[in-house]
């Protein structure tokens, strides 16, 4: 078979002996161009199966919002072999579970399985990667099925709308990033048959797939497999990437939405993110985990617990879509702050303001340092323990980075971070000019909207 | 190399060098069997019992320690209070300030958190081996001297109660809430959260009262799974922590049965709800039990996953719900099955009706052989599955003791479901799932909705409480 010599790799991490922790794998591509990823691991008689592909909701195009939320339902309702019902059928009755999900950038889906079935889930998986049943009865029901959706997990719960369609309009400029992943039901009942099978015939080729494969498995088996189902599917041309840039931040911005369904009032406040793998990236996820990560963060310690007017939060690189492991500048570093109602908002983003400045002016000891080496270390391998995490991470670094390595390497990059960057990267980056702000501010009980 | 936590036989020289046929799933062998690691048990002289479970495959060490104290033990007139040991365990000992102690368990690149369920109060931890020792220090002084400062408890208090008041904004949670009412009558296991009033009555002093009263080592279990030292070792350490802790007399649940089950329909008021969430369910079985099995396999054939009857029908074919499914849950005392839809306000009748048929449908015919094979290959799928990681292993094997079943429970697990037979599961649905004895709650706009569930019977409405 032609294609990339095939690699060997074994990607270990510094600070913990290689003989413990250790995710090998072999990477290699087929003809048409699609990446795949073996990771062997006979530890528990489960394999995963883990096929990504370079679309989200940002590749959709103005007038489709919600498309590659809408085509991913699609992937689910039949293919050439396997007629509708039969995928989720054939999963469970062959004891696997399995998803999908859509995000900023990627799609992924997976089949989690006993692993003398790894042959049926990626029978499966090629079938509909290349025989997909494109019909206008399958589009029209699953428009219902997301508009559905849309009402009951979006629209009838607290906060979702804020979040989901609200923040992307006010953090970004360029409609590629600001528009609702979900979509607008106007949007979603104006695609057609035609533009389903053009994105299907654009994204879903095996040229823009990363394909992986973890657990217990054998090699040159899987490989075998691999080869019968998906060697011959039609490459495409590859797809042009959609013009993300953002305008430089001309100085602060914020709103206020109010939202029927909430009861205790939130804010979320963030700030325009480094560039992915720069050196202020690895210094700035170190200063969220200082912040925000666990019990002892700052953020938990002084303001929950401190100041006593926050009650949660979350916070990420990426938030509310994406983790580090999938933040595509641009992008924001993000958080989300629930707080008592009778201290105002102004209050709660004065008091951030002011843990960061202690960041950014005092700096992190390295006692304190040290505790957040440790506890990145343990998340990491907590990330790592099932089949399916381990291929989502090698999927998703290939993906994005050409580089599965990153599943010990970026922790490596992680822990050499020195108290110095992570302070110049929270002064640099997290300031009151950089700042976006929106205040969630539960209305009066009023009817929800319906549709 | 990792090495192997379960051993199985696998049959996996699969077909290679026929010809292969794309328009038909390869044909691929039964699941393989498999065995459990050993469970290494003994018991600290103050009568703590202790399971050991050696996985090498990661540095990491995972601990579990659960107590006789769940919500069933709260006392008459404080519910919640289980709850509120649980979560202000972790906030201070008499030796380590709350700041102190989460700056230690990070340093451990660990966790250890508390939560309570109906029957347990649980504690977790984990964290990367090399710390096992300090991580089981901190558990045992957590547990031992956990001593609630006041501004922690009002911390708790402030917040807890902006928590309940989001909680009880949503429409599922009041469906709970109701459903649970209904059921279990005067039985504890009808109130599990705390209310406004019991929120404020939680003082330094009742969590206090309620640790000594329940958590000692003869009302425990400790489970402690991952890359261990020697077992010699490991016991000697646990003595040390763990040793000088007294022994007690633990309180005996007294409570009388639930309910006979019978069938009822009750209507909780959420004035402008544009759905109505329905819970339709009874009491079911504890997992000893006869038709425990059987009641479990027919449950996923009703509606568990994506292949069940009322996925396909409800959500698929007849578009009434976009969530919809059933479930048994076997608490110690006794089983709750129910099945739960959020509908539109104006299909609110044909779904109740098409839930009802689908629920006698279980008692009159037997299932197909189709189905039934299909349930028991996902349900001993994802059994093998849920033991992946060492949270997922640490706690099976913990509620196993916990609820006091046999070690061969689990051992055991896939082959019971595999023994199902369908007159057994039509006879035992004929008993859990007859319409004549299923409770109905719904929650939504009584004005919009009442004349539909009106249709079924006599409706007792309740405003939904802020």
């Amino acid at each position: 078979m032609k294609g990339l010599a095939p690699l060997m790799v074994a990607a270990s991490v510094a600070g913990l002996s290689a003989a413990e922790i250790q995710v090998p794998f072999e990477k290699y591509q087929l003809k048409n161009g699609m990446r795949v990823i073996l990771s062997q691991d006979n530890a528990v008689p489960v394999v995963a199966i883990y096929v990504i592909y370079g679309v989200g909701a940002r590749s959709e195009e103005k007038g489709r919002s919600g498309f590659a939320h809408l085509f991913e339902h699609m992937m689910f309702q039949g293919s050439a072999n396997a007629p509708k019902g039969m995928h989720f059928k054939t999963v469970e009755s062959n004891g696997g579970s399995l998803n999908g999900s859509t995000h900023p950038d990627f799609t992924d889906y997976f089949e989690v399985l006993p692993s003398n079935k790894l042959a049926v889930g990626l029978w499966l998986e090629a079938d509909r990667m290349r025989s997909l049943a494109i019909t206008e009865e399958n589009l029209q029901n699953q428009k219902d099925a997301v508009k559905e959706e849309r009402r009951l997990t979006f629209d009838n719960r607290p906060y979702n709308t804020a979040i989901v369609d609200r923040w992307p309009e006010l953090a970004f400029r360029n409609w590629q990033n600001s528009h609702s992943l979900i979509g607008s039901y106007e949007d979603l009942e104006a695609a057609t048959v035609e533009d389903v099978a053009n994105f299907f015939r654009t994204y879903y080729a095996p040229n823009n797939a990363v394909l992986a494969v973890v657990g217990d498995i054998s090699i040159p088996e899987a490989k075998k497999w691999i080869d019968t189902y998906f060697a011959d599917i039609e490459p495409q041309p590859q797809p042009k990437h959609p013009d993300m840039a953002e305008p430089p931040l001309d100085g602060p911005r914020s709103a206020v939405v109010k939202d029927p369904l909430a009861r205790v009032p939130g804010v979320i406040i963030g700030y325009p993110g480094p560039k992915r793998r720069s050196e202020d990236f690895y210094a700035l996820i170190m200063a969220d985990v200082a912040l925000t990560a666990g019990d002892s963060s700052r953020f938990q310690q002084n303001l929950v617990k401190g100041k006593k007017a926050v009650i949660q939060y979350q916070a990420d690189l990426g938030w509310p879509f994406a983790s580090p492991n999938d933040y595509i500048d641009p992008g924001f570093y993000s958080m989300f702050l629930l707080h008592l109602p009778n201290v105002p908002a102004r209050e709660i983003v004065a008091q951030v303001n002011e843990e960061i400045a202690r960041l950014a002016n005092d700096g992190i000891s390295d006692a304190e340092i040290g505790r957040l080496r440790t506890f990145l270390k343990a998340a990491r391998l907590t990330e790592i323990q099932t089949s399916l995490g381990r291929a989502k991470l090698l999927g998703q670094y290939e993906l994005f980075d050409g580089d599965p390595s990153l599943i010990a390497k970026e922790l490596e990059a992680l822990l050499k971070v020195t108290p110095d960057q992570l302070q110049a990267a929270a002064a640099k980056y997290l300031t009151p000019e950089r700042q976006i702000v929106m205040e969630v501010v539960p209305a009066p009980p009023a009817r929800p909207s319906g549709e | 190399m990792l090495r192997t936590i379960l051993t199985v036989s696998l049959l996996s020289t699969v077909m290679m060098a026929q010809p292969i046929d794309r328009t038909k799933p390869p044909e691929t062998p039964a699941l393989p069997a498999f065995k459990l690691p050993p469970l290494h048990e003994f018991t600290l002289t103050n009568g703590l019992p202790v399971v050991l479970i050696e996985d090498t495959r990661l540095p990491m060490v995972t601990l579990r320690l659960a107590f006789q104290a769940g919500s069933k033990y709260d006392p008459a007139g404080h519910p919640g209070l289980s709850e509120a040991v649980s979560r202000l365990l972790t906030e201070g000992t008499a030796s380590r300030p709350a700041r102190e102690l989460a700056e230690e368990i990070t340093g451990l690149g660990g966790a250890i958190s508390a939560s309570s369920n109906a029957d347990h109060l649980m504690v977790a931890a984990s964290g990367l081996s090399e710390n096992l020792d300090k991580l089981v220090e901190l558990t045992a002084d957590i547990v031992r001297n956990a001593n609630f400062p006041k501004d922690e408890v009002e911390l708790y208090q402030q917040n807890r109660k902006q928590e309940l008041q989001a909680q009880r904004a949503q429409a599922a949670y009041l469906a709970s809430e109701k459903f649970n009412e209904v059921v279990f009558g005067q039985h504890p296991y009808a109130r599990r959260s705390p209310t406004p009033e019991s929120i404020d009555a939680t003082s330094t002093e009742t969590l206090a009262a309620f640790r000594d009263k329940h958590l000692m080592p003869n009302n425990a279990v400790l489970v402690l799974l991952g890359n261990l030292p020697p077992r010699a070792q490991v016991r000697k350490m646990l003595e040390t922590r763990f040793g000088d802790w007294k022994k007690g007399t633990a309180p005996k649940l007294t409570a009388s049965a639930p309910p006979k089950p019978k069938r009822s329909i009750t209507v909780v008021n959420r004035p402008g709800s544009v759905q109505a969430d329905i819970q339709m369910g009874r009491l079911g079985l504890t997992r000893t039990q006869d038709g425990y099995f059987p009641l479990v396999v027919g449950n996923t054939i009703l509606g568990g996953g994506a292949s069940s009857r009322l996925f396909n029908d409800i959500r698929e074919k007849r578009g009434f719900a976009y969530s919809v499914g059933s479930g048994h849950a076997a608490l110690a005392e006794a089983g709750v099955f129910r099945s739960v839809m959020q509908v539109r306000n104006e299909v609110v009748e044909p779904a109740i009706e098409a839930m009802t048929e689908h629920l006698a449908a279980m008692g009159k015919e037997r299932v197909s052989a189709d189905e039934l094979s299909n349930v028991k290959n996902y349900l001993s799928g994802t059994f093998v599955m849920s033991l992946e990681t060492q949270a997922g292993m640490a706690g099976q094997v913990v509620s196993t003791k916990a609820l006091g079943l046999p070690n061969s429970y689990l051992e055991t697990y896939t082959t019971r479901i595999r023994a199902t037979e369908p007159d057994q599961i039509q006879a035992i649905a004929r008993q859990v799932m007859s319409p004549e004895s299923i409770s109905i709650v719904v929650v939504g706009d009584a004005k919009s909705i009442l004349p539909a569930v009106e249709k079924f019977g006599e409706v007792d409405v309740s405003e939904a409480r802020d």
